[in-house]
Formats: structure tokens, C-alpha cells, sequence
């Protein structure tokens, strides 16, 4: 697999350590920090081009063209909006991701073509959230544009389901346990699993159904 | 949605080029609107300028659709960063559908990315190429 990395810092540290491990990827870094090119090409023992990924002549020489991957890093949205768009309509990339600063931008950047927008800030306020969560549902991850989403739900001794197993409760047809978190092991429920107090159970589902499956769990 | 009426000229940076391409709508009688980042950018406005101006981040989208980029007929983006300036043709164009956009570049390598659009591009280094062969000519 072809893969361009541009700017970043730690991150893209990160980001390239990761895509090295596996044999066949063809690494190319491009960033216009100076002493970060350094850095990186010492420490991973990598070329680095030093360079402004937003200009045309050096994606050419850096021979991005027909690359699988292009992740552009740098803290400013819209030259991660320009090397990316740039990269799809003259280099023939075949997927473009970035990162933004605004969360806002997340939709506009997919409107205007690019393939994959992440925005840390929004990640980050969503896992604080979370975190600081007192009730007993946490929502771990949508897929699929929202269509499916992944919660935990805590088990107390109070709901009517708990110490019973599943094939007890009649457990709600449009979602699925998906595992149980029972410190410190992780079970794959069937039938004759027992729901026990403090058990986290890993559920998918619509979103539609899931205020639904909440309230059957927690009657 | 019942189609809006478009009426306004928005200006987005308040360069030299910018200021002037304002002031010489305003001249003219239009409804135009001038936007910077800094408010010291606007000191470079002339007393022929007699429209709006307001401070604040063009490529935060929420505060373009506040200042009605929806209704405008035209958009001149001229800010000094080449990027920002794509970045908000592309918006206008692709989200906004305003008729009229214009922006400057100095890289002339990004003109590509405007190809197939009704954005145009004013590039100052391919005036100023132009004009020295003119006056070579001479």
C-alpha cells in the first residue's frame, strides 16, 4: 500500500511507526518543519521530504501519484483541505483523510470531496463526556454515518434482568449483546450466559432502537 | 425554500486588492459588504467606501451564513493565504451556488483546482509577467 503522510507532530510520529510495521507499505512523509524532518528521518531511519505539501511541483517530486492513502495533519484546515484536494485531482489518490481543527468543517470538508475528516477536538469532547457520564449508558462508537451505534450498558442489581440468563429475558430482537465485560475477562454471550450486577454489556444496534433496549435492560 | 433575491457584493480580506475591489463597488452604488479578520485591516479603506465592514474568521462557515453568503451575487476572496482563498471559492461554489466568484492566487499551479467551475482566478504574478512584456515591447 502507497501511504502519504504530511505534517503533524507526534502524531505523525505515530502515524508512520504504525504504517511501517507492516512489510509491503511504501512510506512517503512530507513536512515543512525543518527540524522535524530531521527528527523523523533519524529516528525511523526514513528519507523525509522537507516541503509544502499544498504546492503542486512538490507532490510531483515526491511521487505521491496513484498513492492509496493521503493523510494531511497540519494545524491549519485549509491547507490540509488544499494538499488533500489537490492530491485526489491531479495525483489520482485514491483515498484522502484529514484532520481539522473546527468541527464544523467536518461536514463541509466531506460536502466538498474529501474522503475521511477527523477532528480531534470533537473526539476528544465526546470521550470527556463519557468519561464523566454518571448514568450507566455510554455511547462507544457510530458506524456507518450514524446508521449503527455501540454502547456499553452497566448491569445493577436492581434491574429486573439481572441474575437471570439470556434466553430468560427475551432480549429485544432488533439489537444484539455483542459481549460482556466481566472484569477481567470478556465473554461471548449465548442462551445460557447469567447477566450478573456490575457486567457491561457491549450492545449494537440502530439508533432508533436504542432508548428501547436501554429502558428493557434498566426495568 | 423560495429562491432568495441576490443582491450583495462580499468582500473577504481586506488587502490592498480587496480594499480597493470594495471601494470601488461601493462607488458604484452596490450593497457590498467587507470582511477581514483584523480590524486594523480596514483602515485601508478610502472615504469613497461607504458599505458595511465586519471583523471575524471568514472561513468559520456559521459566520459567512450569518453575513448572508446565501444572497450574495458575488464573492471576491482575497485574502494573503492561497489556501484559505480555495478553500472558500470551493464553499461558495459547491455549498452556496453564488453566481459570481473571484479569487486571488499567487500560486498559478492552484488554478487547476478551479478547473470545470464558474470560479475565476486573478493572478498577480501572471499580470505583472504580462505587463513587463508589454512594456519590453516598447
Amino acid at each position: 500500500m502507497k501511504v502519504v503522510i504530511v505534517n503533524g507532530g507526534h502524531e505523525a510520529d505515530f502515524i508512520v511507526k504504525m504504517f511501517k510495521q507492516k512489510k509491503n507499505n511504501d512510506i512517503i512523509v512530507i513536512n515543512s518543519d525543518k527540524a522535524y524532518c530531521d527528527y523523523i528521518s533519524a529516528n525511523l531511519q526514513m528519507p523525509v521530504y522537507f516541503g509544502v505539501a499544498t504546492k503542486k511541483y512538490v507532490l510531483e517530486e515526491t511521487n505521491v501519484r496513484d498513492a492509496d492513502v493521503f493523510i494531511a495533519l497540519s494545524n491549519s484546515d485549509a491547507d490540509n483541505y488544499v494538499a488533500c484536494i489537490l492530491a485526489k485531482k491531479e495525483f489520482n489518490v485514491k483515498k484522502s483523510i484529514c484532520t481539522v481543527t473546527n468541527p464544523k468543517n467536518v461536514e463541509l470538508f466531506k460536502k466538498l470531496g474529501i474522503d475521511s475528516v477527523i477532528c480531534s477536538t470533537y473526539y476528544l469532547a465526546e470521550t470527556i463526556q463519557n468519561e464523566s457520564s454518571l448514568e450507566n449508558v455510554i455511547k462507544l462508537l457510530s458506524l456507518e454515518n450514524e446508521q449503527i451505534v455501540l454502547y456499553e450498558v452497566l448491569i445493577s442489581e436492581k434491574y429486573a434482568i439481572a441474575n437471570k440468563t439470556i434466553a430468560e429475558i427475551h432480549f429485544p430482537e432488533n439489537a444484539n449483546i455483542s459481549c460482556i465485560l466481566r472484569y477481567p475477562h470478556v465473554i461471548i454471550p449465548n442462551g445460557a450466559t447469567v447477566l450478573r450486577p456490575k457486567d457491561k454489556l457491549v450492545i449494537v444496534s440502530a439508533p432508533s432502537n436504542q432508548n428501547d433496549v436501554v429502558n428493557f435492560i434498566q426495568r | 425554500m423560495k429562491p432568495m433575491k441576490r443582491t450583495k457584493i462580499i468582500v473577504i480580506g481586506a488587502s490592498r486588492l480587496g480594499a480597493n475591489i470594495a471601494r470601488m463597488f461601493s462607488e458604484r452604488g452596490e450593497d457590498v459588504l467587507m470582511i477581514d479578520k483584523s480590524p486594523e485591516a480596514f483602515n485601508k479603506l478610502s472615504d469613497g467606501f461607504s458599505g458595511y465592514t465586519i471583523c471575524g474568521d471568514a472561513t468559520e462557515m456559521s459566520f459567512l451564513e450569518a453575513n448572508g453568503i446565501a444572497t450574495a451575487k458575488k464573492v471576491i476572496i482575497a485574502t494573503e493565504d492561497d489556501n484559505i482563498n480555495i478553500l472558500l471559492a470551493h464553499a461558495s461554489f459547491y455549498v452556496y451556488d453564488v453566481p459570481r466568484i473571484y479569487l486571488r492566487l499567487s500560486d498559478c499551479d492552484k488554478g487547476k483546482l478551479i478547473e470545470n467551475t464558474s470560479i475565476r482566478a486573478i493572478y498577480p504574478f501572471l499580470l505583472s509577467i504580462n505587463e513587463f512584456q508589454f512594456l519590453d515591447k516598447e
